[in-house]
């Protein structure tokens, strides 16, 4: 399939994700990441000092950290109720292969 | 399963292929090791790790992905990786963070796995190994990196092929995982079935794992290739990666297997690394072969990034110190240590450490106890192993201390007891958990004295002339059948005090 760059990468995430999209979709979904990508694109232009370090996440702090501890789990039918489907004691999914 | 993708662009086959013989290429493997960290609450939940319980009884909310629940990792994790790492002589991250690794599989809830992508909070290192087919030759195999991740859950698939539902199970979804993974520096199959021995033992030793391999907390990746000379030039096979092999037979037929498989593909077709992909592959236990595993496109496409809803865990050098303060002697060292302090031979000393740490330190007390480790290793290595495995019991369940074991050899080193009645006292005191001097007494040992071996050696010499004119006429093995006449007339006569005075008493 011919198309932009974005067009190319918006494909291979659907694809990726699972989900079908359709041509206008597509173009539609190509059109917001060039802009995403060029809005983003504007962090290359800062000019950083050598010494900076990376930084990976939006909170400065680090170490939150839990003792080796047990904690009660849900119980079963609870979480089971989540789901589309079950039998009681597992989750039921269509076939794999 | 056929390889139609390899043979689809197969070259001819070429004289000079055909030329080559499958001992002149080397095998490269590298390997992926999953250890299950023993802890009680998984890696980011408090939800117990306990294997086997009921299905689907042991998550929350985080475990199981709902929207807005927030991951917080387990001390214990981090700190059983740190040792690990130690233990491996890996440098250990001051800064280690965690990362989304994307992939959809029903047994995978959030459809990203928590783990470390480019600061694992181990680097590189190291594990030296010994190969049973070259003792005493070391060989290293470097440590790439380990990384902590967190296991899937278990899919049980409908055999049938009725298309029924697949059914999940989301126990162990969450449960901590420390990926170790090697360079490509293993050649052989044994080399990797001993790095993997090895690896195990350490991780035992170190408390880190019970590696229990039947509940498939050892499991193990194979990543395998040839390098084939070929003229003046060298090429290098497709490489393939062997999935999820829980023992350490499956991984050395595997790999012996797919290597010869490889090269005989290679002279079929003659594909090189350049030409295909890395392929993934099962051990079929059952055909005893690896087959070709389906796999979706782009699957490996995992599209990592940095888990904005866990924050970077920094390790002092402080931390670190406390943990290599607190780590006991590995293998190799006791190894060293009993060669070198208790003069076993090198063979020994790796039989008593493979039993691990629990029968070292029984065998060391026993050793200072009665002062012969000669003794002491006979005796454990071959009586006391042997009980436990016929009883299937640990050290830690043996019903004698090393006190009450030490008691014994001392009486076997004495000669208050033979090597003969020395066993049957150690039946008894296991079989009733009594002292040796209490199993003497139910035994009706006594010791015999001197003028009582005298006249039971002349009795013997009196009814045997024949025996004696043998051994006089210089057939040694003959005293042997007066030896057992006199343990069957007393059998608390000693066999080597018995042997002696008769040798004596003939030859004058
Ligand atoms: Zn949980």
């Amino acid at each position: 399939m011919a198309g932009t760059p974005e067009q190319t990468t918006v494909n291979q995430v659907a694809k990726l994700a699972r989900i079908h999209l359709n041509e206008q979709q597509i173009e539609s979904s190509a059109e917001k990441l060039a802009q995403i990508l060029g809005y983003i694109g504007q962090l290359d232009e800062v000019e950083l000092p050598e010494d900076v370090t990376p930084f990976f996440g939006a909170i400065e702090s680090v170490n939150a950290i839990r003792d080796d501890q047990l904690q009660a789990s849900v119980p079963r039918k609870e979480i089971l109720d989540n789901a589309p489907d079950s039998d009681g004691e597992f989750y039921l999914v269509p076939p794999v292969f | 399963m056929e390889d139609s993708d390899l043979t689809s662009s197969s070259n001819p086959p070429s004289n000079d292929r055909l030329a080559v013989q499958f001992n002149d290429a080397e095998i490269i493997i590298g390997l992926e090791v999953h250890v299950q960290l023993d802890t009680i609450s998984k890696l980011f939940c408090g939800c117990s790790t306990q294997f086997g319980e009921a299905a689907n009884s042991q998550t929350c909310v985080v475990c199981t992905g709902m929207p807005g629940a927030l991951p917080v990792i387990n001390q214990r994790a981090l700190e059983l990786s740190i040792r690990t790492g130690i233990a491996l002589n890996c440098s250990i991250a001051r800064s280690t963070k965690w990362d989304r690794k994307n992939y959809f599989y029903p047994d995978l809830p959030k459809g990203y796995q928590i783990s470390q992508f480019d600061q694992p909070i181990c680097g590189p290192g190291h594990l030296d190994i010994e190969v049973p087919e070259t003792p005493g030759k070391l060989r290293q195999i470097r440590i790439e990196r380990a990384h902590l991740e967190e296991d899937a859950g278990k899919s049980i698939h409908d055999e049938s092929s009725l298309g029924q539902d697949s059914k999940i199970d989301l126990n162990r979804t969450g449960t901590p995982l420390l990926e170790i993974v090697t360079q490509p520096d293993i050649r052989t199959a044994a080399e990797a079935k001993a790095f993997l021995s090895e690896l195990k033992l350490i991780l035992n030793y170190i408390d880190v794992s019970d590696c229990n391999m039947q509940q498939g907390n050892l499991r193990c990746d194979a990543n395998v290739n040839l390098h084939i000379p070929l003229g003046d030039h060298q090429i290098a096979t497709p490489i393939v990666e062997i999935k999820n092999l829980n023992s350490f037979r499956s991984v050395e037929r595997s790999i012996t297997y797919e290597a010869q498989r490889q090269f005989e593909a290679w002279q079929e077709h003659g594909l090189t690394i350049t030409d295909a992909p890395k392929q993934t592959r099962g051990w079929n236990d059952h055909a005893q072969a690896t087959t070709l595993q389906r796999e979706k496109e782009d699957s490996a496409d995992y599209r990592y990034f940095p888990d904005p809803d866990l924050i970077a865990v920094t390790i002092k050098e402080s931390q670190i110190k406390q943990i290599q303060k607190q780590l006991v002697q590995l293998p190799t060292e006791l190894r060293k240590t009993l060669v070198e302090q208790y003069k076993l031979n090198p063979e020994d000393a790796a039989a008593i450490v493979s039993q691990g740490r629990g029968v070292v330190d029984y065998f060391s007390e026993v050793a200072d106890g009665c002062q012969d480790s000669r003794i002491a290793n006979n005796w454990i290595g071959q009586e006391v192993l042997r009980q436990l495995k016929e009883s299937n019991q640990t050290i830690q369940q043996y019903p004698l201390s090393p006190k009450q074991f030490t008691e014994l050899l001392n009486l076997v080193i004495d000669g208050t007891l033979d090597q003969t009645r020395g066993k049957e006292v150690l039946n008894e005191m296991v079989e009733h958990s009594i002292s040796a001097q209490q199993a003497i007494e139910q035994l009706g040992i006594k010791p015999v004295d001197k003028n009582e071996l005298v006249s039971l050696c002349e009795k013997l010499i009196d009814e045997n002339q024949e025996v004696v004119e043998q051994i006089r006429a210089g057939n040694g093995k003959a005293i042997g059948m007066l030896i057992g006449k006199a343990r069957k007339i007393n059998p608390n006569a000693n066999p080597g005090a018995i042997k002696a005075l008769l040798s004596k008493m003939i030859s004058q």
